[in-house]
This record gives structure tokens, sequence and C-alpha cells, in this order.
């Protein structure tokens, strides 16, 4: 009853503020999404110690390539491929006054030279050049004690570029465990980017995660809802949670022609049936997406509380004629590129959420994850699963962080 | 062939306004039938070549008859161009055109304005029936982060 006594659900200051009507694992403080603190607690406790996508492959086919990467962690990598075929790893900073080494975001140079003093270093991190060592250094400086700071990195899983700054983290295959074995007979093939796109949003990075996580917001995709939504199969779809905040999503037949204008994407992909799509959330913000014919890869970059950069890219078979390839940029355009029809909805969702919760001050206090539906398509396991791994790195609770709720 | 270079540069800034407006109509009634839009961007990260969008007339029809369904971001684009040249072509009856395009968006709470994205047009203006009809229109983007987006193209 309000102040006049009619019936409202409208709720009091008092009212509001309680926490929701739920298990603690089925909601979120959204101080999680704006708090200084948790988040230079996040880049420390879990960026670094996790396996991060840095680049596909493809980006570096050439002995010398190189790509240079933002860390979420905060780091500045540069990736090279040496004449042996491996791509290492190594921290984007000269040593000696800490300039950046490689200034342009992909390249070849057979050494990298520090602009500033012209140090310079090999595609193995030694240090091969220090002008006028001897005059100014004498005997008190080698090029051994100067070498570059070296990253773990892997490639795998579909040929991307995997990197950990923890030297004592767990390897990739036990940090994935089985999280990406239903993508694997379609990753089996070499693939390329065709696409890669950033993104700055003012909304926090799990945000962005949390969208790729549930699919209860196709209710925002007309695409979404015509095509998949209204189709068999759509709601026996379901979400599979693995160890280490991972989780997959279930395919189904995808009716693309079902949308105006909308056609069968022929083209495809090896091993996935017509019309499919697989999904897969990897813990702490990387979505592997394949979707008939094309797979979008997420990485998150944090880059404040309320604030992140998302690069997107698109990848298609290396094998691809020019007609194949041609018809999964269109296919990839129609719905993910800058001007497609849902990865600017998703935007606009994450932004809203961004400006409602922008500070702790703005009154939104908690995030609701209590769907349950037998772990099928509009069930919410896919945010508490992550949010469960979340905790473990921060040794927080998710829905009371800061434990002055309880 | 009888298109002054007036009637030319103002083809090319018409479909500017009518997007501006959300006049798809208009929009399409000053391209031909066989009207090609595209927008491409460079990437240095991955140094490629990128397309953005490519879309035949019947596409782009889809497009503006679909829009409407759609959550799309209501604040308003202004799309500012200046014409470079105009390159005729008698034998063929046609115009090549390069013009400058910076696009403005302006929030609707506030009505703050901030840059959107800046590239360059490639038109080809068809001479040959009458009035000058836009035949093709490549965007090409020099900005790659374009915010959240636009369902609307430039």
């Amino acid at each position: 009853m309000d102040r006049r006594g009619a019936l409202t659900m409208a709720r009091n200051a008092r009212e509001w503020a309680e926490p929701p009507k739920f298990p603690p694992t089925h909601y979120v403080d959204t101080r999680l999404y704006t708090d200084p603190t948790i988040f230079e607690e996040e880049r420390a406790k879990i960026f670094d110690h996790t396996w991060i996508i840095a680049c596909h492959e493809s980006e570096l086919p050439a002995a010398h390539d190189y790509r240079t990467f933002s860390h979420p962690g905060g780091k500045n990598l540069v990736l090279v491929r040496g004449e042996d075929g491996e791509v290492r790893v190594f921290y984007n900073i000269c040593p000696h006054r800490g300039n950046v080494l490689v200034q342009e975001p992909a390249g070849n140079a057979r050494v990298l030279t520090c602009i500033f003093h012209s140090w310079t270093f090999d595609c193995r991190g030694n240090c091969t050049g220090i002008a006028r060592r001897k005059e100014g250094f004498q005997d008190r400086l080698q090029p051994r004690d100067v070498g570059l700071r070296a990253v773990r990195a892997t490639i795998g899983y579909g040929g991307f570029v995997w990197v950990n700054l923890d030297d004592d983290a767990p390897s990739l295959p036990e940090f994935i465990g089985q999280a990406l074995d239903v993508l694997e007979p379609h990753l089996r093939e070499p693939l390329e980017v065709f696409h890669y796109q950033q993104v700055v949003v003012d909304t926090n990075f799990k945000l962005w995660h949390d969208t790729n996580s549930e699919f209860y917001h196709d209710y925002m995709h007309y695409f979404n809802r015509v095509t998949g939504m209204q189709q068999p199969g759509y709601f026996e779809r379901r979400y599979v949670p693995y160890p280490n905040g991972h989780a997959s999503v279930g395919s189904m037949q995808v009716q693309y022609d079902r949308y105006d204008g909308g056609a069968e994407r022929r083209v495809g992909w090896p091993g996935l049936a017509p019309g499919g799509w697989l999904l897969v959330d990897v813990f702490p913000g990387m979505t592997f997406n394949l979707r008939t014919s094309v797979i979008r890869m997420d990485t998150v970059i944090p880059l404040a509380p309320n604030r992140v950069l998302i690069e997107l890219r698109g990848l298609g078979l290396k094998r691809d004629t020019v007609e194949e390839r041609a018809a999964r940029v269109r296919d990839h355009n129609a719905i993910w590129g800058p001007f497609g029809r849902n990865l600017h909805e998703d935007l606009l969702g994450v932004r809203g959420q961004g400006k409602a919760m922008r500070d702790a001050g703005t009154g939104s206090r908690w995030v609701i994850h209590g769907r349950e539906e037998n772990s099928t398509i509009h069930d919410e396991v896919g945010m508490r699963h992550y949010y469960a791994t979340w905790s473990r790195f921060m040794q927080r609770s998710p829905s009371d962080p800061f434990g002055d709720r309880s | 062939m009888s298109s002054s270079r007036t009637a030319i540069t103002e083809l090319v800034y018409r479909p500017l306004l009518a997007l501006d407006e959300r006049d798809f109509e208009g929009y399409l009634a000053l391209c031909t039938d066989d009207f090609h839009y595209t927008v491409r961007a460079y990437s240095p990260e991955i140094r490629r070549d990128m397309v953005w969008m490519d879309l035949d007339r019947a596409s782009i029809e889809t497009l503006f008859r679909t829009l409407p369904r759609h959550n799309s971001d209501p604040a308003p684009l202004s799309r500012h161009a200046t014409v470079y040249t105009v390159t005729l072509d008698e034998g063929r009856q046609e115009a090549a055109v390069v013009t400058a395009l910076q696009v403005l968006r302006t929030e609707l709470d506030g009505g703050q304005t901030a840059l959107f994205g800046a590239g360059k047009i490639h038109d080809t203006v068809a001479l040959s029936e009458g009035l000058p009809r836009l035949r093709a229109r490549l965007i090409r983007l020099d900005t790659r982060r374009l915010g959240i987006g636009s369902h609307i193209p430039f």
C-alpha cells in the first residue's frame, strides 16, 4: 500500500535495500561492478594468474611478425614469431629506460629496436645490442643481464595464442579441462581472422561476459527471437558448467530464413550441422561463439571499474575460397559487425547497466541471477557458475563482497 | 551528359541528409536500381582490409524495413561532408566523387555532441537518366572504434 492506501509494488528505501529472496548464490552485489578495490584485486588475483587469449596465430603468419597486446592485468606485451615458427611473448618494455619496444600494433621486424637509445633484442628475448656499451657501462652490465621478460604462451583451441603472466599457474589444458571439447571437432582446421574491432564501453567487464553467459536476453534481439526463440530446439539448448568457471551452450538449428531478407547460411562449418550454433564462455572474460558459418571471439580488457575494452574477432577457415570468405564476412556483419543487428543491441544493454551502476551511489543494489530452468537456455546457471569461480579467486562473496550486508 | 557539378555535389549530400532524418524512402529514391553500398576499414592490428557492410539495393531496403523491429541507439547521427573532387567520365556517363566525411553523435540527454566516425566517401554517380543518381557508395572509414555501433549506416 502506498501513502494513500493504494496497492503498489513500488518499494520504499528500506525495502529496496533488502537482498533478493534467493540463496546468496543467486544474486550479486552491484559493488562487484563499481568498486575500485575489487577492480584492482581482480587484475591482480584473477587476470595475472589465468590464461588469456592475446591474439590468433593468423595475425603472426610469418617469421619475425609481431603483435602487441594490452594484457587485462595491465601489462603491455609483445608477441613475436621466431624463425623456428614458435610464438614467444615478452613484456613490451625496454629493460633500459622503460620505453615500449614496439610501437605499432603489428608488423615485421628482424630485431626489436627501442627507438629511445637503440638497444636491440631478438625474437627469443635476447639483448643483441647496447649502443656504446663498453664506453658507458664498461664491464658492469652485460647483454645477458638485460634480456626481455618472457611470458608463458601456448597456441591452442583453434590456433589462439594464450598467455599467462604467472610462471607457476597450471597449464592451459589443466585450466580449460573439458570445456572446449564440444568445439574441438570444429577447430581442427587452420583458422584465419578476417575481422578485428575494438569497442570501449562504460560498463564493467563482467557485465559483458554475463551477457555472453545468458540467453534470456534474446528478448532484446529481434533477430534471435524469430530465427531462434520461436523455432524448435531453442528451449532444449543446455548449459554445461565446467571447472574453473567455464560453461558451454548446446546447439540448435537456427532458422536464418525466418528473418526478413535472411537466408540459410549455406557455407556452413566443418562438422557442424546446418544452422548449428555452439558457444563456450571461458573464465574470466573470453567467449568462443561458433554461429553456423563464422566464429566470433570476444576478449575483455578491463580499463576501470566501469569501463571495458572489448576485442572482437571474426574468423573463417584459412582454406576459404574468395566466395566462401565473402559469405562468412556477410554472415558475420549481418548481426555482429559494427553495423550488425545483434552486437549493437548487446552493447546498448550493457551500456545501460553501466549507466545504472556507474558508482555505488546510483541506487542499483543487486543483480539477480535467479532463473532455474533445468540448465536450459534461459537458466542463469552460467552466471552463477562464473561467480562461484570468481569467489574462489577473490576470496569474497559475490552477494556480500565486503561482509557488510549479511 | 548535362549534369552540373552542383547537381552532382548535391547528390552526394542528399543521401546523408536523408539518413540524418531517417528518411529511408528518400534515400532510396536517390539511388539507381543497381545501387551498391559498402563500408570498409583497414585494420593495422590484423593487417587486413575489412568489409563492414556490403549491401545491394535489395539488402539495404531490407535493412531499412527491419530497423523499426530492433532496439537501436536513439541518439541522432549528423553526417558532415565536404566534396573534394568530381571526375567526369563522359564515355560511361558517370562521375567519380571523393568526399570527406565526419559523423557526429548527439546525446539525447543533455545534447552533448561527439565525433562518432571519420573517413572518406567514394561515390559512383550515374548521369545517364536525367537527374544524377547514386550507383555505388563506398565509405572507407578511418575510425574503427565506433562506440557501440549503429544500425543506421552512414
